[in-house]
């Protein structure tokens, strides 16, 4: 069991309860897909995951070991094995992308050598290799910001790879992006999914991209989990109760 | 027992208490400010109005019992007033009551304080119509003015030799600024100190001595480090640099508590430590608007270094008092062209840079 989430609740200070008691696990090599409505608490799930937002209670089993808990060092421990991609991408725009996958592999390296961007050779091959995995070895040199929607979300996925993480969350990464070019990101989270055989935990808006990626999936509603099961069961009934009543499926290809 | 409405962690709950005590709380504010404009209009009635312009009386009479007098009527009606829940002040912070009296109450008094406001501030600043075109004034100011536009040349190589060290006042009380205030502006900034108590002691303890240094103006900074130091470039420097960190440090962590926070959250994630996240995360996006500030401030600096002078802070604007004390205009007239020439050379080559930069 890769992560083991047990009966987490999440009160934010203004009062919202976006957490009410979600439990689940993971298995090693699994493709889960959270899906849900916009404030069903998808993102916050996934923030707890990785400490980003401190649980109100409950706990998080990583690697069979409790992590909810766990302060400096040993957290930022757990969080390097734990790769995180976004919906804003959140790159450093000004700077270059090989700087920006670089960025992923803080977490190992030394505070001066870090500060100095003094890195070894090894770091380099590393990054170069991290981009070659998404297809944009060329655009090493040039500015984050220039570069297209998708691009710098193939750009975040190589700074998650620099972690070499044993989990990888991605918190909508397509939900900013064009039908054709969430397709192929997607395509590079299944990649590193089946090839490298990272467990990637995914919140997704859109039903076909799920049946396509998803190997399981958990559906949350106001904070609660309502499906637990295989993509291909969620029939047209399971669809009403997820996204409500008036809800119909929009094909995406 | 989240879940209970009757708990009381409940959040419908939460949220009700709580808009009971704003409510409270609102209500104090109000009955307060009532209280001050009551007392405001009173006494600008009494002294401004009925004294200085009826009476028209040069000295007014003053004694502590009767502001102490006026200030408990206003006590009494202001708290009165807010009571009723349809003052001024009860509709600033929103609990007033949605009726017609309100709405009167509103727009009258509003006006009505504005009104003597306005007239109380021509009373008290003399404004007079008269003695800005009467004959013997607009003679001296034609005297003036002659002389001024016929500057005296002769004086120009020691007007240049000052002119030259009010820039290098204003360049090196810049350039000493910036590393102080870039290591202060970090603990200014409320989005990196919030985390927990101690530092958010610190976060405001800075900012409430920045507050008061930079609300002293570089004048006075150069009266009092001209006697500390002596008067000359060295006090007209030290006046500036201190006003210049108090300064840029506010427009330096107000720009670190505007910057994107999903990067940080990123390189958080990463595992990254502390410094880490702020040197990777959070320098990068600041670098250009620091760097603006302080290109910009080096050319607040040049104008406020030649004020500096003249109370014996070095640089052209010791001369310029100088010369003004002889009454000797043309040569007045000189320094201040060459003022007005630096100051627009340094606005534009400071707009020009920050432009290429961004």
């Amino acid at each position: 069991m890769i992560l083991k989430v047990q009966n987490l609740h999440k009160i934010y200070d203004n009062g919202t309860h976006a957490l009410k008691g979600v439990s689940f696990e993971v298995k090693e090599g699994e493709f889960l897909v959270i899906i849900g409505l916009s404030g069903s608490g998808k993102s916050t799930l996934l923030r707890c995951i990785n400490r980003l937002i401190e649980p109100t209670s409950g706990s998080v089993y990583f690697l069979d070991k409790d992590i909810t808990h766990i302060k400096g060092e040993e957290l930022r421990k757990a969080k390097r094995q734990i790769g995180m991609v976004f919906q804003q991408f959140n790159l450093i725009k000004r700077r270059s992308v090989l700087s920006n996958v670089i960025n992923g592999k803080l977490g190992s390296l030394g505070t001066m050598e870090s500060i100095f961007e003094r890195y070894s050779d090894h770091v380099y091959e590393e990054a170069y290799k991290s981009l070659e995995q998404v297809g944009i070895t060329d655009k090493a040199k040039i500015r984050a910001d220039s570069l297209s929607g998708g691009q710098q979300q193939r750009v975040a996925i190589a700074r998650s790879l620099m972690q070499n993480p044993k989990l990888l969350l991605a918190d909508e990464p397509v939900a900013s992006l064009d039908p054709a070019t969430s397709n192929s990101v997607m395509q590079y989270f299944e990649k590193i999914n089946k090839e490298i055989g990272t467990t990637v935990i995914c919140n997704l808006h859109f039903l076909s991209l799920v049946r396509r990626y998803a190997s399981r999936v958990i559906a949350l509603k106001d904070g609660e989990i309502v499906y637990q099961g295989l993509p291909s069961d969620i029939d047209e009934a399971w669809f009403k109760t997820i996204y409500g009543e008036e809800a119909e499926e929009v094909e995406i290809r | 027992m989240i879940n209970d409405p009757e708990s009381e962690l409940h959040p419908q709950r939460l949220i009700e208490e709580n808009k009971k005590r704003e409510d409270k709380f609102n209500f104090v504010k109000a009955v307060l400010l009532d209280i001050f404009f009551v007392f405001y209009s009173i006494l600008v009635i009494q002294r401004a109005i009925y004294y200085r312009f009826f009476l028209d009386l040069r000295e007014l009479p003053f004694s502590w019992s009767e502001i102490f007098i006026l200030f408990a009527v206003s006590v009494v009606i202001g708290f009165a007033w807010a009571s009723t829940k349809t003052s001024l002040s009860c509709k600033l912070f929103g609990i007033a009551k949605d009726n017609k009296t309100t709405k009167w109450t509103v727009e009258i008094f509003g006006w009505f304080l504005f009104d003597i406001t306005l007239i109380a501030g021509w009373i008290v600043t003399k404004i007079s119509i008269v003695g800005l075109f009467s004959s013997e004034g607009l003679q001296g100011a034609q005297r003036i003015f002659s002389a001024l536009f016929q500057p005296n040349f002769g004086i120009f190589d020691d007007a240049l030799f000052a002119m030259i060290e009010t820039i290098y006042i204003a360049l090196v009380a810049t350039l000493i600024s910036i590393p102080p205030t870039l290591f202060i502006s970090f603990f200014a900034a409320r989005n990196l100190m919030k985390e927990n108590k101690f530092t958010f002691f610190i976060y405001y303890t800075i900012r409430i001595i920045l507050n008061f240094v930079r609300s002293i103006e570089p004048l006075i900074w150069a009266i009092i480090f001209s006697v500390w130091v002596g008067i000359g470039p060295f006090a007209g420097m030290i006046a500036l640099l201190v006003h210049t960190i108090a300064g840029n440090a506010k427009l330096y962590s107000e720009a670190i508590e505007s910057i994107e926070l999903g990067p940080v959250e990123a390189i958080t994630a990463t595992g990254a430590n502390k410094v880490q996240v702020v040197w990777h995360a959070v320098v990068p996006q600041i670098v250009l608007p620091f760097l603006s500030f302080t290109i910009y401030r080096w050319d607040i600096n040049v104008r406020m270094a030649t004020i500096i002078g003249l109370v014996g802070g070095g640089g052209i604007g010791t001369m310029l008092m100088q010369y003004q004390g002889l009454a000797r205009w043309h040569e007045v007239g000189l320094i201040v062209l060459m003022i007005a020439f630096v100051v627009w050379v340094m606005d534009y080559i400071s707009a020009k840079i920050r432009e290429a930069i961004y």
